[in-house]
């Protein structure tokens, strides 16, 4: 009996010497994780042990999708491609005055003595991996790595607008994060008057905030906001979304403007990468 | 001796399938209200185990969490870790309860995980919607009967 508690006295010892060992380290982790990207160096190592875990928990979805498009009647099959037909040739034709008018767009800038704006040359399609991350991250996980010389701040978006920036880049995936994001912020212009407005993240995907927009200023329901260029991360012209919610308080010093993001941020499952 | 593997073995097989099952995806209404189920694995396992189950497979199991879900390294880690010795300081009086005194005994042990999560979302900045936190808990002591005699029969079956 003696022995049996002096094992369990022993026992309890250990667990609470575990206990505050992983504690500190834990609350060490936490507070240096901001400044040395620990937990992004950690992937980047073990990115061989990651993805495997990514793949087996997409395999679900995959057998879902699969059956889904087994099963899809022909009829309805044969519906989406005739309105996607539709759509390829209205977007073709739309596409016909481009060259135009870069050209146009040139002349007009060298006469404004402006700097070139360059068209992104490559454009690389790729697949969100359809994992679940912590129900309040605004991130999502890429299948295009390293390997495809994917780099950190290269612009993701879909063809509605911009989703984010790759803020991390591992062997096989990468990591990109979304303007929803609080900790992200972008320079935009407003299209209707050139006025430039910073935008950040909420942590809500259906909504942004315009920041430092003084009361007097020139702003409507419905503006059209599209990147500035000046961050040197987003490509100028890019859409990003429509002021939805003007909130005029003259106690405070600037409006209180609500964006609504053009891109589809929650239901995406190809997005583009720019170089 | 090879008892001892063959549970150590199950119960990481387990941890695992609730590794695949948080990672899982649901839409966007299902996943902020989704209990935190391989927290629950490892109290069951803990609960049967707690000489061997201890700290260390909490705090490991968190720290896989963390790089899975892209978090600040120690988020999850933290949180497991304070859960389960919880579990380990109350085990004897858990297992004698009745099913319902059981919940009961969750909701409380969860309560410091609650506050934990919440605290470090503060601290770290992470927007969350304190309701969701407080369903997906809810849900989690709804489960757990039923988890619970999954895992027993696991237990049961390839174990003992």
């Amino acid at each position: 009996m003696i022995v049996n508690n002096n094992l369990h006295f022993r026992q309890s010892n250990i667990t609470s010497i575990k206990l505050i060992l992983f504690l500190v380290i834990s609350i060490f982790f936490l507070i240096i994780d901001n400044k040395l990207e620990l937990s992004n160096k950690v992937r980047e190592n073990a990115s061989y042990l990651i993805s495997p875990i990514y793949k087996i928990a997409e395999v679900p979805v995959e057998i879902y999708y699969n059956i889904k498009t087994h099963i899809e009647s022909k009829n309805s099959l044969i519906k989406k491609n005739e309105s996607l037909e539709k759509k390829i040739f209205i977007q073709s034709g739309i596409i016909q005055k481009i060259p135009s008018l870069k050209e146009e767009n040139k002349r007009l800038k060298k006469l404004l003595n402006s700097s070139n704006s360059a068209m992104s040359s490559k454009i690389l399609i790729a697949e969100l991996i359809k994992v679940n991350l912590s129900p309040f991250s605004n991130k999502i996980v890429l299948d295009k790595g390293s390997e495809n010389n994917i780099f950190v701040g290269q612009v993701v978006i879909d063809s509605l607008g911009i989703l984010g920036q790759v803020s991390e880049v591992n062997n096989d995936f990468s990591v990109a994060t979304l303007i929803t994001d609080p900790g992200h912020a972008l320079l935009a212009v407003n299209a209707r008057t050139e006025k430039r407005i910073v935008i950040s993240g909420t942590g809500d995907n259906r909504f942004l905030k315009a920041k430092f927009i003084s009361l007097n200023e020139d702003v409507m329901e419905g503006d059209i906001l599209i990147t500035s260029g000046l961050d040197n991360i987003f490509p100028e012209g890019y859409m990003i979304g429509q002021i939805s919610k003007i909130n005029k308080n003259l106690q405070e010093d600037f409006l209180e403007v609500n964006v609504t993001p053009s891109s589809s941020l929650s239901s995406n499952r190809e997005v583009m990468l720019l170089w | 001796m090879v008892i001892f593997s063959k549970m150590n073995f199950v119960v990481i097989v387990a941890l695992f399938l609730g590794i695949i099952l948080n990672i899982l995806p649901f839409s966007d209404n299902i996943n902020s209200i989704k209990p935190p189920i391989l927290l629950l694995i490892l109290i069951y396992w803990s609960l049967a185990f707690p000489n061997q189950i201890n700290l260390t497979y909490a705090f490991v199991s968190g720290l896989i969490m963390d790089v899975l879900l892209i978090m600040p390294l120690g988020y999850n880690a933290l949180c497991y870790t304070i859960t389960i010795f919880l579990i380990l300081l109350y085990y004897p009086q858990i297992r004698l309860q009745s099913s319902l005194n059981k919940m009961l005994s969750l909701l409380l042990i969860l309560i410091p995980f609650f506050l934990m999560s919440t605290i470090g979302n503060n601290f770290l900045k992470i927007n969350y919607n304190l309701f969701d936190v407080l369903t997906s808990i809810f849900i989690s002591v709804i489960i757990w009967p039923t988890l619970f005699s999954m895992l027993r029969f696991i237990r049961q079956k390839y174990i003992s």
